[in-house]
């Protein structure tokens, strides 16, 4: 079905006037208090997050959350992407590896948490749940990915005399290279949710920790704050990976 | 029978070998319980509290599955209203997919405040996170269609609600189970988060209870009834994910 370019600008323009209802709707029933008082307007949040003198604490929380983001999901990356290669060169640790991976998924972080804090520490719990989070993402979508090298070439290059290393340099990895882009999108959100989770079992600054305190003490603005804030920076990732992707798409394809 | 084991174990093997490891540690090294436990004495707690975990269990897993059941229909069927009209879809689908890569663990604490600290609203908080993946899936399910059969179903005269049945549901039934399958992982995950933060019963409290107490055994004893649910939710909707794609793609 193909769409003419006057379609999709329509398109784009009702999909911007849903979000403009969507934060128009937040505003009027946070201003005539519909919900109660624990539904703020949009614009007092926005009012909060902007004060000056809370400056100093949403930056340090941010910075906090973003430093064992950035460690868990780089840990995470690497760590899955090296598991899938050893699955995909060596048979033998395939299904093992399969496994492990979803039965860590499946374990719910909040029940991992207190273990980590055991063995790791607690200034290193939303980093080490943040890395096992990106590295299932980054396993399933590495050896769906393997998987993607068409079979015609792969003959080809067995014809032609490649050894297995060859062949993983020069055929399955450029050809993995786009979805493996796609995998670092999806593992951002679940990345951040391990990091949140993880400040929650007694990290002493993140935005974690805003939210939970901000939960506990009915600290409504801040609490929406706080929330809008990770819900940010979940969505900044989010639109820098796609862009990431779409150019890795362009490249390698 | 012996062919069943043998696959077990070649499948399961780095599994089995942490859990060795980390029982043989015990052995070793004498570690304070209130530090950590062994996965025997893990499993021991919870064969010898059979009611106090059955009981949390079963309220865990009634409230997840029926919150999962409520926001995957109520997903369902948006998603089909809205393909019925372009204008709704084009409306509600970008602010649907902000929603759906939200991290959604953290807007429970702002859900928790809006219905008050209730066992409704654990149902609610896992209701409203299922309904997202669903809507968003189903949704683009519907709109990927085999290359021209749109059209050749209306060349034909076929009306919009036989082209719904015929053609659309049939290839919106794949992506749908994907909606399932992480739509189920997160519905136990949510329940348990909710009942943590909440203290609403359930395994999310028996577990918070315990960890306060320092019982550590009791608490992970939770934790791994949680893990073994989550582990088997998901193999299970993967089994169902590989069915629907081979019948109806």
């Amino acid at each position: 079905m193909a769409r003419s370019a006057g379609q999709r600008d329509g398109f784009a323009l009702l999909g911007m006037l849903g979000i403009a209802m969507f934060l128009l709707a937040w505003e009027v029933i946070g201003q005539n208090r519909w919900l109660g008082l624990t539904w703020p307007a949009l614009s007092e949040v926005v009012v909060f997050l902007f004060t000056p003198s809370r400056q100093t604490l949403f930056l340090r929380a941010l910075s906090a959350s973003l430093g064992s983001l950035f460690v868990g999901y780089c840990l995470g990356l690497f760590a899955g992407i090296a598991a899938a290669t050893l699955a995909h060169t060596v048979s033998a640790m395939r299904s093992g590896l399969d496994t492990m991976s979803a039965f860590i998924h499946a374990i719910p972080s909040i029940a991992l948490a207190p273990l980590f804090i055991v063995f790791i520490g607690r200034e290193h719990t939303p980093a080490a749940l943040a890395a096992l989070s990106t590295f299932f993402v980054m396993y399933v979508s590495t050896t769906s990915s393997f998987a993607s090298s068409r079979q015609e070439w792969i003959d080809l290059m067995r014809v032609l005399g490649a050894s297995r290393l060859d062949r993983l340099r020069r055929l399955d990895i450029p050809a993995a290279t786009p979805i493996i882009v796609g995998g670092m999108r999806l593992a951002a959100p679940s990345a951040l949710i391990g990091v949140i989770i993880g400040e929650w079992f007694g990290a002493t600054r993140g935005v974690g920790v805003l939210i939970i305190n901000a939960m506990q003490n009915f600290q409504i603005p801040l609490l929406w704050s706080a929330v809008v804030l990770a819900v940010i920076v979940s969505l900044g990732l989010f639109a820098l990976l796609g862009m990431l992707q779409k150019y890795a798409e362009r490249r390698f394809r | 029978m012996i062919a069943n084991i043998k696959r077990f174990i070649g499948s399961a093997w780095i599994v089995l070998a942490m859990l060795a490891a980390w029982e043989a540690l015990f052995s070793i090294h004498a570690i304070n319980s209130i530090v950590m436990v062994s996965p025997s004495s893990i499993a021991k707690e919870v064969l010898n509290h059979p009611q106090e975990f059955g009981a949390a269990t079963l309220r865990t897993l009634l409230l997840a599955v029926a919150g999962l059941v409520l926001g995957m229909t109520i997903g369902t069927l948006l998603a089909v209203a809205t393909w019925l009209s372009r204008f709704i879809s084009g409306l509600l689908t970008p602010v649907s997919i902000i929603f759906a890569s939200v991290p959604v663990v953290a807007i429970i604490p702002i859900l928790a405040r809006l219905f008050g600290y209730e066992t409704g609203t654990v149902l609610a908080i896992v209701a409203i996170i299922s309904f997202f993946p669903a809507f968003v899936f189903t949704s683009s399910g519907l709109r990927s269609l085999p290359p021209g059969s749109d059209d050749l179903f209306r060349i034909l005269g076929v009306g919009k609600v036989r082209r719904l049945y015929h053609l659309a549901f049939p290839s919106a039934i794949p992506q749908w189970t994907i909606a399932l399958r992480l739509a189920a992982a997160n519905a136990v995950l949510s329940a348990i988060v909710a009942e943590f933060l909440m203290g609403t019963g359930g395994l999310g409290y028996v577990f918070n209870v315990a960890r306060g107490e320092l019982a550590m055994s009791h608490a992970l004893g939770a934790s791994a009834i949680a893990a073994v649910i989550s582990i088997a939710c998901f193999f299970g909707a993967t089994v169902l994910e590989r069915k629907a794609r081979s019948r109806w793609s």
